[in-house]
Formats: structure tokens, C-alpha cells, sequence
């Protein structure tokens, strides 16, 4: 038996590790062959905007040990000042997407009431509202790319808890109320902890979003700086190596923002007991 | 349940007339009646049509006795026993425990379901802890009570495990222990051990015949099980089909435990399985 067992588990830790180096090498051979492309287009020289691969490596590096060419910020600089507005936007979108969503959720009247508004919101585009936001002189051009990044993360956020609040098994419900729970109980011991995944869930399509508007938003806050900003000013003035390097600094944070949210919204998930 | 269930059901096809059939039909008069259920009826309206789900209930349950409903499938038990809950409003009818009207859910009616309605982030110790929480006792006081609990139905090894953890069994334990965290009046299970193995339901039966040797609780049981019911009642409800109405009411004044071989077991289990027999065909 006991061998048995043994074997097993280092036949399950083999296979694992296969898998991870599987996985790995078929994200090499991805990459390389997306580089190959770019170096190739870049080659051939039909567009002179796209630099080699190599040049704008060069330019990443230089980027983070003496600044860019213009204005001599560094890439931290304009990382930091893009993360300040999207973690403003953050904020503000879960401040108001999730006590919102809860209360649509479980309140039924009031969703009824509410659901049109969002459906005629929702598919506008949430760089469409930037030239709005930044024009209104009460919110001054430091808030305009925040709210656009809130703009863009409220509807994945609310409809995500508004679906989770309407999905608690009804027999929780049940069950609580057979144990003394009043209205307001169910609310913050059933609806609030149960919904927990679903918002989670909300957050991580939201940051997706939210990563893509900030960029844009930048670019017509120009004043603002952050990443969106430097890439235009970068493009204005021919520095196009330059302006790849912020076009792959905008691909990893936005790859590591998802990612660890997916992870965290994987392990509350596990951890609740309600994958 | 909904009302479309039933929407295919003529109406009012059991006339008074059958009911009167059973004078003994709430119960021997004089004993320690603790639950009082009077002319309990359900109706199911829809836009189009009127579904009579029960009519004319009337039952006595006595203190600390088990008292089983058996009926024809889909005869209304669960919307019955949702009622003396509080989670139904009834049609007609009042539901008196010590001579107090009961309206709505409440902890004085426990309640256990056949999905176990547990909760998966909660440990099993707060799952159990859940009533008492909601009463506002003292987190000290709460940990006694359920530990308690946890050692009478055998689980205090699992205290901090989560629900996805433990098998089908183990979880309705959970769910009884929680029902009678707050020492309720009366347990109400609603077919608890539909969901789990043969074998398991069988052991779950022994389980709780010991857990209520411990507590003395009166328990409304409903099953469509005639063995779980010999095996485990007091005193068997046998209801007739749509709307439902008692039928008859047997006794069963053995002690536990009980042997399924035995030949007067099987000779009631068959009794029973005849009288429910009777209710489907004449359908």
C-alpha cells in the first residue's frame, strides 16, 4: 500500500512538473516567434514607426537608468503617476460599484429601476467620456483619467455583484431564517460574505479594462504625465523605440495587475469553500 | 415548490367527507400536546388557476416525540413542513406551539434540509455557532454550547473544517447540530437523508436516534421512506395524495433501537406501504 502510495505521488509530481515545463516552453516559442514577426515587419521597413526589437530593448533599458530623451523622467516616474490615477479610479469604482451592486442585488424594486440606466450606460466606450471629464473645470484635469478608469471598471464590478447577490442558493436564505436571522442579518452574514466571489471575479475583468483606459485617458491629460502621456509625447517627436518600450511597460503591468487578481480571486474562492 | 406543480390537479377531489373518515385524527386527546396545528390548508393561485396543495390539517404532536409524515410523491409534505416553519405563509389555518401562535420562521423551530443548506465559508463550528450568533450570545458561551454539539454528533476532530471537506453524512451532523444550537422547541426535517447512500442513511438513522436520546426533542420528520419512518417514529402521519389530509395514524410504541428484520417491522412497514399503495392508485 504505503508504496503504492509513494509511487503515485512522485508519478502526480512528475506529471506536474511536465506540465509546467510544457506550458513554459510553448510560452518561449510563442514570444520568439511574435519577435521574429516584429523584427521582420521592422526589416522590411514599409513603416517607419515600428523600430527593431533590439532598439527598443535598448531604449527600455535607457528609459530606466537615465530617463527619456525629452523631458529626463524616468520610467518610475511615469509608472508611479499612471498607477496613482488608476489606483484613484480603483478605489472610487469599488467604493461605489460594490455597496451599489449589493443593494440592487437584493433589493428588487430598486434594481428594476435601476437596470435601464445601466444598460444605456454600459456600452459606452469609457474613453469616450474623457474629453468630458477633462473639460469639467470642478474636477480639473487631475481627476478626468481617474474617472474615466472608474467609468470603465463600475459596470464590470456592479453587474458582477448584482449577479452574485441574485445567485445565493435560496436555501442559505431559508436555513437563516429558520435560525432567528432578520432582513438586515441575512444582509451582512449570508448576502455580504457569499457574494465575496463574485465581486472578486467583477474586479478582475474590471482591471483589464481599467489598465486600458488609463493609457488612453493619459494621453488626453496630457499635462498629468504617466505612461499614456510619455508614449504620445515619445510618438510626437519620433522617438519610436521609445515609444515601443512603453507599449511593453503597459503590456506587464497590465499582465501583473490580472494576474494577481485572478490569483487572489482563485485562492478566496478556495479558501470560502465556493469554487 | 411552485404553483405550476400543481396546476394540472383537479380541484377539491378528497371531500370533507374522508377526513371525517378519521376521528383520531389529531392524535389521542390528554397527553402533553406541545405543537397544535388546526385546519392548516395551502392553496397555489396562478393567473388562470387555484391548486388546493393541502386542506383541513389538523394534528397534535406531543412533547418529545418523533412524529414521521409519509404521503404519496409530490403530495405536498415539504410545503407542509414549510409552514410549520414560518418559510410558508399558510391559506388557512394557525400552528400553536405551548398555546403561542407561531407566525414566520423563528429559532423556536428548527429547521434541517435535505441539501443541508450549510454554509461553505463557514467552519463547522461556526455553522453551528450561526443561530446563537444571531441571538447574540457571547462568543464564550457560544464555543460551549457547540462543543457540546460537536461531541454529540461526533464531529469534534472536524471543528475547523470546512464544509467542502466532509462527505454527505457528515454534513447533515453539521446541519442537525446547528438546528439544535438554540435548543429549539422542535426539530423540523425536511426528508434529511434523501440525499445521502444507502448505507449512510441507514447509519444516519442510528446517529440520530442517539443524538435524540440525548435531548429529549420533539421532531416533525418528513420522508418517503416507510422504512425510515418504522425505524425511527413515534407515531406515523400517512397522508393522502393532492390535496393532502390525513389519512391514518399509526402508533408505534417500540423502543430503540429497533430491528428492521424483524417480522412485526416488516409486517407494519408493509401495512404502511399498502395504505400509501391505495393513495397512488387512486390516481
Amino acid at each position: 500500500m504505503t508504496n503504492i502510495a509513494v509511487l503515485n505521488f512522485k508519478y502526480d509530481e512528475h506529471n506536474r512538473i511536465q506540465r509546467w515545463i510544457r506550458s513554459g516552453i510553448i510560452v518561449v516559442i510563442s514570444l520568439l516567434l511574435f519577435v521574429l514577426v516584429w523584427w521582420l515587419v521592422a526589416e522590411w521597413g514599409y513603416f517607419e514607426t515600428i523600430p527593431q526589437p533590439l532598439d527598443t530593448f535598448d531604449a527600455l533599458i535607457s528609459l530606466i537608468q537615465n530617463g527619456d530623451p525629452i523631458n529626463h523622467l524616468t520610467l518610475w516616474t511615469e509608472v508611479s503617476s499612471s498607477l496613482r490615477t488608476f489606483g484613484k479610479g480603483t478605489a472610487l469604482a469599488l467604493i461605489v460599484a460594490i455597496p451599489l451592486g449589493l443593494l440592487l442585488g437584493y433589493v428588487k424594486p430598486l434594481r428594476e429601476l435601476a437596470m435601464p440606466v445601466i444598460e444605456v450606460l454600459r456600452p459606452i466606450a469609457p474613453i469616450a467620456w474623457a474629453p468630458i471629464f477633462i473639460a469639467t473645470k470642478a474636477l480639473g484635469y487631475t481627476w478626468g483619467p481617474a474617472l474615466v478608469v472608474f467609468m470603465g471598471m463600475l459596470f464590470p464590478i456592479l453587474t458582477s455583484t448584482i449577479f452574485g447577490v441574485q445567485r445565493i442558493d435560496s436555501s442559505w436564505i431559508d436555513a437563516s431564517k429558520t435560525l432567528g436571522a432578520n432582513r438586515w442579518q441575512i444582509f451582512y452574514k449570508i448576502v455580504l460574505p457569499s457574494s465575496v466571489p463574485y465581486v472578486l471575479n467583477g474586479l478582475k475583468t474590471a482591471l483589464g479594462v481599467g489598465w486600458m483606459c488609463i493609457v488612453a485617458a493619459e494621453i488626453y491629460a496630457t499635462s498629468l504625465g504617466g505612461l499614456g502621456f510619455f508614449i504620445y509625447s515619445m510618438a510626437q517627436n519620433f522617438y519610436w523605440d521609445y515609444a515601443f518600450a512603453g507599449l511593453i511597460v503597459v503590456a506587464v503591468l497590465g499582465l501583473l495587475t490580472t494576474g494577481v487578481a485572478e490569483q487572489v480571486s482563485k485562492y478566496v474562492s478556495r479558501r470560502m469553500g465556493m469554487e | 415548490m411552485t404553483g405550476e406543480e400543481y396546476s394540472e390537479i383537479p380541484e377539491g377531489t378528497v371531500s370533507e367527507d374522508a377526513v371525517s373518515e378519521n376521528p383520531e385524527q389529531t392524535g389521542s386527546p390528554g397527553d402533553d400536546v406541545q405543537i397544535s396545528i388546526r385546519d392548516l390548508g395551502k392553496t397555489y393561485k396562478t393567473d388562470d388557476s387555484e391548486t388546493v396543495a393541502i386542506e383541513g390539517f389538523n394534528l397534535d404532536v406531543k412533547r418529545g416525540e418523533l412524529i414521521s409524515i409519509v404521503g404519496p410523491s409530490g403530495c405536498g409534505k415539504t410545503t407542509l413542513l414549510r409552514m410549520i416553519a414560518g418559510l410558508l405563509d399558510p391559506t388557512t389555518g394557525t400552528i400553536m406551539i405551548d398555546g403561542r401562535v407561531c407566525k414566520g420562521p423563528g429559532p423556536d423551530r428548527g429547521m434541517v434540509f435535505q441539501d443541508f443548506a450549510l454554509f461553505p465559508w463557514r467552519s463547522v463550528r461556526k455553522n453551528i455557532e450561526f443561530g446563537l450568533e444571531i441571538a447574540g450570545v457571547p462568543s464564550a458561551d457560544r464555543a460551549t454550547r457547540s462543543d457540546e454539539l460537536l461531541r454529540m454528533v461526533g464531529l469534534t476532530d472536524f471543528a475547523d473544517a470546512r464544509i467542502h471537506e466532509l462527505s454527505g453524512g457528515m454534513k447533515q451532523r453539521v446541519a442537525i447540530a446547528r438546528a439544535l444550537a438554540t435548543s429549539p422547541d422542535v426539530l423540523l426535517m425536511d426528508e434529511p437523508f434523501g440525499a445521502l447512500d444507502a448505507q449512510t442513511r441507514n447509519l444516519m438513522q442510528e446517529n440520530l436516534v442517539n443524538i435524540l436520546s440525548q435531548t429529549d426533542q420533539t421532531v416533525i420528520f418528513i420522508t418517503h421512506s416507510v422504512d425510515e419512518a418504522v425505524y425511527l417514529s413515534d407515531r406515523i402521519v400517512v397522508l393522502t395524495k393532492r390535496p393532502a389530509t390525513i389519512k391514518s395514524i399509526v402508533d408505534i410504541p417500540w423502543e430503540w433501537p429497533r430491528d428492521r428484520a424483524s417480522a412485526e417491522f416488516t409486517s407494519l412497514r408493509k401495512e404502511i406501504l399498502e395504505e400509501l399503495r391505495e393513495e397512488n392508485v387512486m390516481n
